[in-house]
């Protein structure tokens, strides 16, 4: 493939409020944790340079507001993802329980043209949280779901102790890329984007 | 999730309503016989309408809303032919569905012309809902009925003729219902109609077929529109429609510099006034049409090349304000004791001259100007180029030319007055506590804000908690009672056993999200530092929260409403006071977390009328880089620019607001001052939607409020009533009536 014009990787992180979407994203970008963020209003992004393969693509990584209320926005700020990440708390069933909506409110507003495969990533955060005692959502149960949503993979990580966050975003970054490439592909000709399809395992093979 | 969800699809309605409404329209049309003559007949088409159907509708005895009565109800009627029905249109005031009116939209021909007419139904359709109102939850009191009574008669579009409208925005919202807005020609816009059963397409088609309905080149969901007959008229409506696309925004002639400055000294005229409010009103007659369109496009380009006008514009606007008293405490010192401004017209250009050098290209024209030629020769000329000062009887003051200077304060060569102190408070009230001019009170606090030592009890009156005309005593009365009401709101969530918890999905996750938010919330403030719950005053926020998402239960808790109670809380530092305050701000304020957004919507698309008022260029870019929905101002609108200064500056911006003083809106002219001073980097950088965005969240902490402050005044007032015309009615903060002016019996 030829040099490509595009290699801005847009990025959405969705998921309840107050499960660390603000805090994941800075603890990728500028490797920083405070207990002090505010509730996001509105969206606002971070972007990172990041080498995938041997690619250098900047990520723009979207952090959006996490109350349901404020979705109608959704339309202006979903636009052109190449992959969207959903956050739930493992403490929280509630968080766990709202990511299909999530993922399906995002699949409508940013009607990709391929949603079938269009690829997310969940991530389970605050695995730190006392220890771990206070989880509720087991990550047997987590997988289930992700498989259960065409292998998407899925990720434990703690933006606290930074733990697992680059691995998940570099997942990422390579999910959205893959996208991309996909999307460059298929527009042009009808060259067969199906062989790519149903092998994701449930986790990165990064 | 999402949208605007549930109800209304299957609302029924018993009877139509009484023809008692008010006639929305009324003042765009006050002059013209002509028109005002098809217009009464047409109302008389329209009562003539309700007799039929009321007959129809008692035979029918219940009427399901939702068959289509299309078919049936157009048709030739003597001398009128109704060419097109709809019903279950309606206006959503407020977010939750049983504020919705509902009514039906129709298109009445006669002879020539064309009428829109909107009928909420009766209240007895609207009763007959009460069923469901319980069952969502939602109590609803007497004064609430009767305000939806009052808001069906402010919503009633009673027979408008389609000479009137300027043009129809079609929405197609992803989620919900498509409506449209209608925007006058006297810049007055009614609120969306909701097309709950869809219909728009129709709608359009209808017109189209009857009138000169044009798509707007700029912007495809909009439809201009012009049923002007004359053909000469009419192909120069056209000829402006067509000229846009030709002008695009990097257009040499928008770019250049703007030649036009003030330099002579401008005759006070004693009927100035009298010259300006006949411009105003004269312009209403059918063959000033077309001129008043155009003057109107290029009205905006003069706004932006004057920028701003300083003394002057505060003299003319202070004038349509209708003020005549002057705040003379030697503070004001732009004012002089006999100031005789000039009138507006003096400052524009004759229409003659716009349109000479409309053709040309170049821009230069008069807004307001068509009765009143004679004052051509006072009037600057576009030649006049290169000083930068202008001198009037009031003084000399600055020109601000918009493209050339991105900072528009440099016009106010004052600071703005100390704050007023507890010794001027008590100077405004009487011997028994009653504030004696509360419009003079505004008007301080507009200009100087409040010494933190008096906020704590001068907030309860502009935030409508305290009544200006109460005396001490009724207040302290006030105080103890509403401190009951609290505890018994309070006590209604915190008994919940949890038992009870476990069983109650809705109580659990309001609660949590309020926790949630409220130890992230100013914890950097002394008042609320620490680490999770630790500080008493968080638990504060935290049942003030709670306890107020029981209060409104349909509203709930949202976030962002931490952010607004933070500062209320921490001046007022008592928590049922802080609630009732609290309380009094989210009258205005809920409709911004209404789950359709519909508030901050109508806020936005406001605001991007003001911009396209006020700097047409940047309107322009805007457009260009498809940014007209103006989310990246999300956050400032939503909770007050609390996120954008630091604490001391939220709370002097917040008292200037709350004053409602030059505007209700005034946050938005706020925004517009903001985007001004930054117009040049955001046009030079060619920012999107992205960078634009980020760039607005990064202004955060680095915006001098003072400036920003006189920046917007300065807008305002230059404005004037072309602004507030940007602003639909019922535009939160705004209330629509006065119910919720205060809390005593």
């Amino acid at each position: 493939m030829s040099a490509r014009k595009r290699t801005l990787l847009k990025v959405i992180i969705l998921g309840d409020s107050g499960v660390g979407k603000t805090s994941l994203m800075n603890q990728y970008v500028n490797k920083k944790f405070t207990a002090q963020y505010k509730a996001t209003i509105g969206a606002d992004f971070l972007t990172k340079e990041v080498q995938v393969d041997d690619r250098l693509v900047t990520m723009q990584i979207w952090d959006t507001a996490g109350q349901e209320r404020f979705q109608s926005l959704g339309v202006a700020f979903y636009r052109g993802a190449d992959c969207c990440v959903l956050v739930y708390d493992v403490n929280v069933m509630r968080s766990f329980d709202n990511l299909e909506n999530w993922r399906e409110e995002f699949l409508i507003q940013a009607s990709p043209h391929d949603p079938e495969n269009f690829p997310f990533v969940v991530l389970g955060n605050k695995v730190d949280v006392d220890g771990g005692n206070s989880r509720v959502v087991s990550e047997k149960k987590a997988k289930a779901w992700c498989t259960a949503h065409g292998n998407i993979p899925y990720f434990e990580t703690s933006a606290k102790e930074d733990y697992n966050v680059d691995a998940a975003f570099q997942c990422i970054a390579k999910n959205a890329l893959k996208n991309e490439t996909e999307e460059e592909i298929y527009l042009p000709d009808t060259i067969d984007v199906a062989q790519n399809r149903p092998t994701k395992s449930s986790a990165c093979e990064c | 999730m999402g949208g605007g969800g549930g109800g209304g699809d299957n609302e029924t309605y018993a009877s139509m309503e009484e023809a008692n409404a008010v006639d929305y329209s009324a003042p765009s049309r006050q002059q013209d016989s002509s028109y005002s003559v098809a217009s009464t007949s047409a109302v008389q088409v329209e009562e003539e309408l309700y007799k039929k159907e009321r007959m129809t509708l008692l035979q029918e005895n219940s009427v399901d809303s939702t068959r289509a009565t299309d078919a049936q109800s157009s048709g030739v009627l003597d001398d009128y032919e109704v060419v097109y029905v709809k019903d279950n249109v309606s206006v959503h005031p407020t977010q939750n569905a049983l504020g919705r009116i509902s009514g039906r939209l129709r298109l009445i021909k006669q002879g020539p012309s064309l009428f829109m007419t909107w009928i909420p139904y009766s209240h007895g359709g609207l009763s007959r809902q009460g069923s469901n109102v319980v069952v969502k939850g939602g109590l609803r009191n007497r004064m609430g009925s009767r305000a939806a009574e009052r808001d069906r008669n402010l919503y009633t579009i009673r027979a408008v003729s389609l000479s009137e409208m300027r043009s129809i925005r079609r929405h197609t919202p992803p989620f919900g219902w498509q409506y449209i807005i209608i925007v006058l020609t006297s810049g007055l816009a009614f609120p969306p109609l909701y097309f709950h059963n869809g219909g728009v397409k129709e709608f359009l088609a209808t017109i189209r077929n009857h009138a000169l309905l044009v798509r707007s080149a700029e912007d495809a969901n909009v439809y201009l529109v012009n049923d002007i007959q004359d053909p000469l008229q009419r192909s120069l409506t056209s000829l402006e429609l067509t000229e846009q696309p030709a002008q695009p925004a990097s257009a040499p002639s928008q770019e250049a510099p703007w030649p036009v400055i003030l330099k002579q000294e401008v005759p006070a005229a004693a009927e100035n006034d009298v010259k300006r409010e006949g411009s105003l009103k004269q312009d209403s007659r059918a063959d000033s049409l077309r001129k008043r369109d155009h003057a109107r496009d290029l009205s905006m380009n003069v706004l932006e090349k004057f920028s701003l006008v300083t003394k002057f514009a505060r003299e003319t606007t202070a004038q349509i304000f209708g003020e005549s008293r002057m705040y003379l405490d030697g503070l004001d010192m732009d004012r002089g004791p006999a100031p005789r401004p000039p009138s507006d017209a003096e400052v524009l250009i004759s229409g003659k001259e716009a349109q000479a050098s409309f053709n040309k290209g170049e821009d230069s024209s008069s807004g307001l100007k068509s009765a009143d030629e004679e004052v051509v020769d006072d009037n600057l000329s576009a030649d006049d180029e290169g000083d930068d000062q202008a001198a009037t009887n009031v003084g000399t003051f600055e020109l601000v030319d918009g493209t050339q200077d991105d900072s528009p304060s440099l016009v106010w060569g004052r600071a703005r007055p100390p704050p007023l102190g507890s010794e001027e408070w008590r100077s405004f009230l009487d011997s028994e506590g009653r504030v004696m001019d509360p419009k003079a009170l505004r008007k301080r606090i507009f200009h100087g804000g409040i010494e933190p030592e008096v906020r704590h009890v001068v907030w309860k009156f502009l935030l409508g908690y305290f009544q200006f005309d109460s005396t001490y005593a009724e207040r302290e009365y006030l105080i103890a009672k509403k401190k009951e009401e609290y505890e018994v709101l309070k006590a209604q969530w915190q008994t919940v056993s949890p038992e009870q918890a476990k069983r109650f999905a809705k109580y659990r996750e309001r609660k949590h999200r309020v926790e949630k938010d409220v130890v992230r919330t100013d914890r950097t403030l002394p008042y609320y530092a620490g680490e999770g719950d630790d500080n008493a005053n968080i638990s504060v926020l935290r049942d003030i929260l709670v306890t107020y998402s029981f209060y409104n239960f349909d509203l709930g808790y949202c976030q962002g409403m931490s952010d607004l109670l933070s500062p209320i809380l921490y001046v007022v530092d008592n928590e049922s006071e802080a609630f009732w305050c609290f309380a009094a701000l989210m009258e205005h304020l809920a409709p911004n977390f209404h789950r359709d957004q519909n508030g901050m919507h109508s806020q936005l698309l406001a605001l991007s009328k003001l911009v396209q008022l006020l700097d047409r260029p940047l309107h322009d870019y805007f457009k260009q880089v498809d940014c007209l929905n103006y989310f990246f101002c999300f956050r400032w609108i939503l909770i007050q620019f609390k996120r954008e200064f630091d604490y001391e500056n939220v709370l002097k911006l917040w008292e200037v607001l709350w004053t409602n003083y030059l505007s209700e809106h005034f946050h938005l002219y706020m925004c517009v001052a903001l985007l001004k001073r930054h117009r040049r980097r955001i046009m030079d950088e060619q920012m999107e939607f992205d960078t634009l965005l980020k760039f607005i969240n990064e202004l955060s902490g680095h915006i001098n409020l003072e400036s920003t402050l006189r920046d917007a005044e300065a807008l305002c007032l230059h404005a004037g009533e072309r602004g507030a015309g940007c602003i639909p009615p019922g535009t939160p903060p705004s209330i629509p009536d006065e119910e919720a002016g205060g809390w005593s019996d």
